[in-house]
Formats: structure tokens, C-alpha cells, sequence
């Protein structure tokens, strides 16, 4: 458990890992042209609260400054959403940032969008994830306490229609510039080897889906509810032709870094679907985080990269029975599980050296939790797979469990393709929460740590100061908000409104142990900024200014953990 | 076809090839562990199926693609 910083380099970097995740929201019933995803998500965004307020619309605010900014879909050059100017987006609408866990949400085409706030714990990821999906599902309540019965708001936290359209579960993981430009721009084998992981993991990380989609052949039930989207190995794009291997280029680590090689990358990882089970969602970050690691190093084996990742995907998501075999590059075949086996046991080679030591928490329990299921998939124990909380698995049971008990039901009817989204739906009518609830899956945080991150951000990072800055600040004062910038609107001379933006370009900067004292002892609202900022930590997004944020990274996660 | 069963008989097929009667005392042994565990669920999935009509219900879940 304990971690110390000894192989700390401006060439490895602590997985700090994001997630923007986009929900299935319809009015059940209503039937419409071109569906009611506008009017659900419209009504679900306007009882969350959050900052910047605007009153131009019914959902407060419906502009961002997406286009205004300089964003530029897929280029380097270009910049992620932010909440304040004047420019309308359909894929980022009336964002709004928490004031309780310094996360945010927003529309994008038509879904809610839940992002998590930025976390280095796998095991706060799970619980911060929980956290959000329990402000939805208050939200959820709220929006449906005005409507009738017949037109009541379904929010289904999956990643397909089953009819062809496929919506994201994203994770953002802080790496370094080499080990981007690695992946992407220099060398071909470290891009297969993470399209080869990510392709292995989904025994881990998959929904379970009843049928096929996008044109591929028809399958009664499939492990991943995303494989049937991806049709090439790595580009920008996340609407259309979908890359196993997102390249999108988006640092959220300031504007003035995008020339700076030490200046980290963001890895947009589009591949995973979402997960309710708490096994599912831990394995979705935990052991991307020790893969990349790796990725880092330069530790890259390329005897375990998949010959044809594509067709693989396919192949392995069709085959519950997990008998299928894919062919690797050596000529080799193997089956899911022999491959993300074979994946764990390089994790487990390097672990034994220290290497995960100071850049990711509690990788020992993560990897012990990763190779006590995968060992229940080689024994072909599914009830333990289920009980240690992975989705497909679980789904699966369930439906078949309902094929048995109720007479004429085959993969073909439309009540077993209903039992599928109901599994992953938010409100009480939801599977899996009848099934947590019944302690059929085991829990990997407590209801306590999920409770913190509703109300709270991660002490570790950032999104404490920016949760902090947003309760702090006067009515009305918030004019944008981005991962590393807040604008606010400030009463100048002769009481004429001045802007001042406030930068946290570090994520691993403006935490906790560094500003609670600033915020306990400043008198008025710009004291407080002045003092954050000319407080050392994190203004500066320096390979060495990140060296001394972990250096203290144990002692923060410790602060979290106890707050739980 | 049911994904469970076959997954039975695969592990049938690959651990002794004769028969072993152990695996099918294992197959029962999760029918019986996931009887007791899957019934939490029994509710929602009555609820289900009863409360609306399932074709509708796909029709008006209908979504726009996303990212």
C-alpha cells in the first residue's frame, strides 16, 4: 500500500485520471421524430446546480465558449470547452461546474455529460463515479416529480441504443509528451500494444450487449456494449469511425503549454464502456493506469500485440463463452482471457521491481483484485466473476435467469432487449442497483467514500481549489470556468466590472494541504486570489513543479482517505 | 441457446473428457449460488416486463449518436 516517490522522473508521471461520460436520456413513451433526447436532457441539466448561472435559456445556460476559444475538433492546437462566452456548440451545452466535487456537467448532442473531478486513486475514481451518478439520479428524481406518469424521464447509463447509435464513456489519463508523441507519432508497436490491452480488458470493463450493431453479424448476446462502433485503430475523431485508440490532443494543462515538451499530455482513452459494477469501474482506470506506466517506461512487449486488433474485438465481444481465439503477431492464438492474462503477468513482472511505486496508488490491491478475476474467468467461475462485480456477467445472468423463468422469451424478444437497458438504468427501476442493493456484488469502496465525493472534491488535486473558489466566490461573480481556469467578474474602480482569470495549469497543483490555509486565513475574495497566487504550488507547469506535487502526493491521499 | 450451459459443457469437454461428474455438480452448484443472488432481481425484471409495452418501449429509447 504504501508508495514512495523514489523513481520520479520528468519521464513518468502520476496517472491522474479525468472521465467525461455521456447517458442514455429519453422520455419513456413518447414517441417523436428525431426522439426526445433534446427535452430529456435539457430537463435533467436544469436541476443540477452549478457555476457559471446564466439566464438566457431554461437550462440557465446554453452557451459555451467552445467555439469562441479556439476549439478545434481533434487539433493540437486546440482547446477544451469552457462554460462562460458566447458561442453555441451542440456538443457542449450549459456547462456547469460543481460546487460540490468540483466536477461538471453539461449536454453533449443531446445526452447529459457527467466529468468527473480529477482524482490519482483508481479506488476514488469508482467512488467519485458512484458520487456523480448519485447527483443524477436526484436530479433524475426532481425532473420527474412534475411529469405525468406517461411521460416520465429514463436516464440509462450505457453506450448504445441497439439501434445504431452509440454514445461515450471517455477516461482522460495524464501522461507524459514523450509517451504521447510515442504512441502517437513515433512509434507504431507502443499504439498496438495499448490497442492490444484495451481490446483484452474488455472482459473486464464490458457491459454486456444483447444483439449486434453498426453492420456487423448478428450475435444473440456480446461482451461490449462499444466494440460493434470501433472501425479503426487510432485517429481524432469520437462521432463516426471510431479509433480504438483516440488521438485527441487536448492537454488541459494551460494554454501555454502546448510547445512545451517537459508539459504533460492528456490520453483521451473513448474505447471502455460504462460501468455500474464496482469491479468494472475500477478495472476501466486501475490497470490502464499500470499499462501506461509501462508505456512510459518504454517497457512495451511487443510479443502481446494483437495482428489484427479490429477484427479481434469483434471476435472476442461476440463470444461469451470466451472460446475464441485471436491471432497475435507472432502467429500465436489466444483467448481473451489468455491474453489479458498474459497483459497482468507483465504488470505483475514489473510491480515485483517497483516501478508502479509513487505514480500509482494502491497498485498492489489493484493488481491483486485484477488477477483474482481474471483467475475466476480462467476457471470459467462466471458466479465469481459476478460476485466481484463485472457488468457483462452479470447482465447475462440475468437474462438468461429471465428466459427461464418466463416461457416463450428468446434473445430475439423485445423484452429481453428492454431487460438489457433497464440493467443500467438510473432510477429505481434499475437492475443493477437491485442487485447491489440484494449484495450480490461485492463493493469495492464504501457508501461512505462514495458519499465524500458527492459532496466533496479529491483533496489531491486541483478540483479541490476549483470546488473551493466556486463556494467562495460572490453571487453572480463566476463569468467561466474551465478545468484550469476560472474568470471571474470583480467590481473595479468606480465600481466598474473588471474580469480576472485565475489559472491552474497543474492538476496535481491547488490541493488541499496546499491551500487550505490560504483559504482559512484570507480576509476578502481577492486576497484569497492574490495569495493562491503567489503561492508556489502549481501556477507553473514545470516537470519539477509536478516532482514536488507527488512528493506529496501519499500524505494527500491519506488526507482524502481519512475524510472518508 | 444459453451461454451458461455451453459454457458448461466446454468446461466439460476440456477437463477430463469423460464425464467428470463433478462439473456437473458445479454447473448446479451456480444455477443454485445464482438462484439466490439473481432473485434480488426478480422484481425489477417482473416490473419490466409487465409495465410496458417492450416495443414501445425500444421505440422511444431511440438516441442520437454521440462521441
Amino acid at each position: 500500500m504504501s508508495t514512495h516517490p523514489a523513481n520520479l522522473s520528468a519521464d513518468l508521471l502520476p496517472r491522474l485520471c479525468g472521465a467525461d461520460i455521456e447517458l442514455g436520456n429519453f422520455i419513456a413513451g413518447v414517441v417523436r421524430a428525431g426522439g426526445t433526447g433534446y427535452e430529456a436532457s435539457r430537463a435533467l441539466l436544469a436541476e443540477i446546480d452549478g457555476l457559471p448561472i446564466r439566464h438566457d435559456s431554461y437550462v440557465n445556460n446554453w452557451w459555451s465558449s467552445a467555439a469562441a476559444s479556439g476549439y478545434q475538433y481533434g487539433k493540437q492546437s486546440g482547446y477544451g470547452a469552457s462554460s462562460g462566452a458566447y458561442a453555441y456548440d451542440y456538443q457542449d451545452v450549459g456547462r456547469r461546474f460543481l460546487l460540490s466535487n468540483g466536477g461538471c456537467a453539461y449536454i453533449d448532442l443531446d445526452h447529459v455529460e457527467l466529468c468527473l473531478p480529477e482524482v490519482i486513486n483508481a479506488f476514488d475514481h469508482v467512488a467519485a463515479w458512484h458520487g456523480m451518478l448519485r447527483i443524477m439520479r436526484a436530479a433524475l428524481h426532481r425532473a420527474n416529480q412534475s411529469r405525468s406518469p406517461n411521460s416520465r424521464i429514463q436516464v440509462l447509463v450505457n453506450n448504445s441504443d441497439g439501434q445504431g447509435n452509440s454514445y461515450g464513456s471517455h477516461l482522460n489519463f495524464m501522461i507524459t509528451r514523450r509517451a504521447f508523441d510515442n504512441i502517437f507519432l513515433r512509434k507504431s508497436h507502443y499504439l498496438s500494444f495499448l490497442a492490444s490491452f484495451q481490446i483484452s480488458n474488455i472482459l473486464l470493463t464490458g457491459q454486456g450487449k444483447v444483439g449486434a450493431e453498426n453492420g456487423r453479424p448478428s450475435t444473440p448476446y456480446q461482451i461490449s456494449q462499444r466494440a460493434d462502433f470501433f472501425e479503426i485503430i487510432q485517429g481524432p475523431q469520437t462521432t463516426f469511425k471510431r479509433p480504438i485508440v483516440n488521438a485527441r490532443d487536448e492537454t488541459l494543462c494551460g494554454r501555454g503549454v502546448a510547445d512545451d515538451p517537459s508539459a504533460p499530455a492528456r490520453l483521451h482513452v473513448i474505447f471502455f464502456d460504462s460501468a455500474l459494477a464496482h469491479g468494472s469501474a475500477l478495472f476501466r482506470v486501475g490497470p490502464m493506469q499500470l499499462i501506461l506506466t509501462l508505456l512510459e517506461l518504454g517497457h512495451v512487449n511487443s510479443r502481446l500485440i494483437l495482428d489484427d486488433p479490429l477484427d479481434a474485438l469483434q471476435s472476442y465481444s461476440h463470444d461469451p463463452t470466451l472460446q475464441t481465439r485471436a491471432a497475435l503477431i507472432n502467429g500465436e492464438l489466444l483467448t481473451l482471457v489468455e491474453l489479458q492474462s498474459a497483459y497482468l503477468e507483465e504488470v505483475k513482472r514489473y510491480a515485483a521491481q517497483g516501478v508502479f511505486t509513487g505514480i500509482v496508488p494502491d497498485y498492489e490491491e489493484i493488481i491483486a483484485l485484477w488477477e483474482g478475476v481474471v483467475n475466476n474467468f480462467a476457471k470459467q467461475d462466471l458466479m465469481a466473476a459476478a460476485r466481484s462485480g463485472i457488468d457483462w456477467v452479470l447482465k447475462l445472468m440475468a437474462i438468461e435467469r429471465s428466459m427461464d423463468q418466463h416461457a416463450g422469451l428468446d434473445w430475439d424478444s423485445p423484452e429481453i432487449k428492454v431487460i438489457d437497458h433497464l440493467y443500467s438504468s438510473l432510477d429505481d427501476d434499475g437492475l443493477y442497483w437491485a442487485y447491489e442493493s440484494g449484495g450480490l456484488t461485492r463493493q469495492l469502496v464504501t457508501p461512505e467514500h462514495i458519499a465524500y465525493f458527492t459532496d466533496n472534491p479529491p483533496a489531491d488535486t486541483r478540483a479541490w481549489t476549483r470546488a473551493m473558489l466556486l463556494r467562495r466566490a460572490a453571487h453572480g461573480s463566476v463569468f467561466s470556468v474551465d478545468w484550469d481556469t476560472i474568470t471571474f467578474k470583480m467590481r473595479g474602480r468606480y465600481n466598474w466590472p473588471t474580469y480576472r482569470t485565475f489559472n491552474m495549469a497543474n492538476p496535481l497543483g491547488y490541493t488541499q494541504a496546499d491551500a487550505q490555509e490560504i483559504f482559512d486565513s484570507s480576509l476578502d475574495f481577492t486576497e484569497l486570489l492574490d495569495a493562491l497566487e503567489a503561492d508556489s504550488c502549481g501556477a507553473t507547469l514545470t516537470a519539477d513543479a509536478l516532482t514536488t506535487r507527488q512528493q506529496q502526493g501519499e500524505e494527500h491521499h491519506a488526507l482524502s482517505t481519512t475524510a472518508t | 441457446m444459453r451461454f451458461l450451459q455451453r459454457l458448461h459443457d466446454e468446461q466439460v469437454n476440456s477437463s477430463s473428457g469423460d464425464g467428470d461428474p463433478g462439473t456437473d455438480g458445479l454447473l448446479l452448484q451456480l444455477r443454485s449460488e445464482g438462484d439466490s443472488l439473481l432473485a434480488a432481481g426478480d422484481e425489477a425484471i417482473r416490473r419490466a416486463l409487465a409495465g410496458s409495452n417492450s416495443e414501445d418501449f425500444l421505440r422511444t429509447s431511440r438516441q442520437q449518436g454521440g462521441q
